[in-house]
């Protein structure tokens, strides 16, 4: 228990790091493409969190995040917004046996194709809220529109690829 | 049974999401507002830090380019000077001493963070109070305005460029001298807007656009860009395409100025508004 807690909260700061040092500073064809990887560590909280915990470390992984992008309470919104979804996106993806309460959403214990669909669905609605909330405008939808699909491929194919090279399947109790 | 108890569960998860979206978007819409954005000035030194780090590191791979940056800043700087100063004649015995006759004063800093791919963007300098900044002092880099310092702390101030929604600077057609506002739409980080501009003026793609010295930020005649396209606004301005002269996602190296008779003017105007609103009352 202690150890699965020390082990999110290194890696919700090891990703916040990575997104403010590192991919926050793609800028691919003008800023079309900006992938926030740093909701990977929201993504791979273990199945049976409770729902209210998801939304707390939701919020507090919003705030740091914050700290370092600009104002303060838009990640944090987006990231509350998160942390009411993958429960949800959990519960309606779940195989009809059940979840084992020891499985945490990693590729390798899932399946490519669940783990795609579960986390373009929540790297598409956090991004869908993220873009919007900044801009508070409908107008240039369909920019925006594109902005946010072509930034969640990119987000779910650098989480994907991420945990082929940092997870081997030997190791599967990480 | 389970399945009530079970919806009650999911009520409260709902509700307790709602209190937490709450105080989001409470501290969001609370700084939107920049200059009351106090965050900032308690973040700026342990994040700045981070950022100056990271910094230093990405600057030590760019360094080829950085000092090619440098050549040519110097080069500029060496063009600029006398523009540094203004003399003002009022006859033949009048005192003609330069060194009291400074206007502009530059410093230089270095960019540790700088964002150009959002609606409000930032630049962070690794220059405070402490090394001369104040609020509302100019900056440019080699190729023409950056923005202006909104916010400083010992170590770290933070300019608000011309990428950000809030920006409005007065410049004018370096050919003709007809002037207008130079805003930024949001999307492309190289190009921005200048409005204002009557329909009779004469405009060409590629004519250059420069500062007025309207304001106490930049001296006159500082590069902005180029005219990429003009379009008609309404029947009576036109609304200009500037692509901006400055490269926001290659800064590294800026200067700060400070005009020493900013005080001065601002006093001035001060007094100016105070007349005015006198006679208005009499």
């Amino acid at each position: 228990m202690l150890q699965q807690v020390i082990a999110n909260t290194v890696r919700i700061i090891f990703l916040v790091l990575i997104q403010a040092l590192v991919v926050g500073k793609i800028h691919l064809f003008d800023g079309l493409i900006l992938p926030y990887v740093y909701i990977f560590a929201l993504l791979m909280l273990p199945f049976q969190t409770p729902a209210w915990l998801v939304l707390i470390i939701s919020f507090f992984t919003g705030w740091l995040m914050d700290y370092f992008t600009g104002p303060v309470g838009l990640h944090v919104s987006a990231c509350v917004f998160l942390g009411l979804v993958i429960p949800l996106v959990n519960t309606f993806l779940s195989p009809r046996e059940g979840y084992d309460t020891s499985q945490r959403p990693t590729v390798q214990r899932m399946g490519i194709t669940w783990y795609v669909t579960y986390a373009s669905i929540c790297t598409f609605l956090h991004h869908t809220f993220l873009f919007f909330l900044e801009v508070l405008r409908f107008s240039d939808f369909f920019y925006q529109l594109v902005h946010i699909i072509l930034s969640s491929i990119a987000t779910v194919m650098l989480m994907v690829i991420g945990q082929y090279i940092i997870y081997n399947t030997k190791s599967s109790d990480q | 049974m389970k399945n009530i108890v079970e919806l009650i569960k999911r009520f409260y998860v709902f509700l307790f999401y709602l209190v937490l979206q709450g105080i989001a978007l409470a501290m969001l819409f609370n700084n939107t507002n920049y200059h009351k954005a106090e965050f900032i000035r308690t973040s700026t030194d342990w994040v700045g830090g981070i950022y100056s780090k990271r910094a230093n590191f990405a600057q030590y791979i760019k360094l080829n380019d950085i000092n090619d940056e440098l050549a040519l800043e110097i080069a500029e700087l060496r063009n600029e000077r006398p523009e540094s100063f203004e003399v003002q004649r009022f006859g033949i015995d009048s005192l003609i001493d330069s060194t009291l006759n400074q206007r502009y004063y530059y410093r230089q800093a270095k960019v540790v963070n700088a964002t150009a791919n959002k609606e409000k963007n930032y630049v962070t300098l690794d220059r405070g109070w402490e090394g001369g900044i104040q609020p509302d002092m100019g900056v440019i880099a080699n190729g023409g305005i950056v923005g202006v310092v909104r916010s400083v702390s010992q170590h770290y101030s933070i300019v608000m460029p011309v990428l950000h929604a809030d920006f409005k600077a007065s410049v004018k057609l370096k050919k003709s001298g007809y002037y207008g506002s130079l805003i930024w739409g949001g999307g492309n980080p190289g190009v921005a807007d200048l409005i204002d501009i009557p329909v009779t003026a004469p405009v060409a793609v590629g004519d250059s656009i420069v500062t007025t010295g309207f304001s106490t930020y930049y001296p006159a005649g500082i590069m902005v860009g180029l005219v990429e396209e003009v379009q008609q606004a309404n029947t009576d301005t036109y609304l200009l395409k500037v692509r901006l002269s400055v490269d926001f996602r290659k800064l590294s190296y800026v200067m700060v100025i400070q005009d020493i008779r900013k005080n001065e003017l601002d006093s001035l105007n001060a007094q100016m508004e105070q007349m005015d609103a006198a006679t208005g009352n009499r």
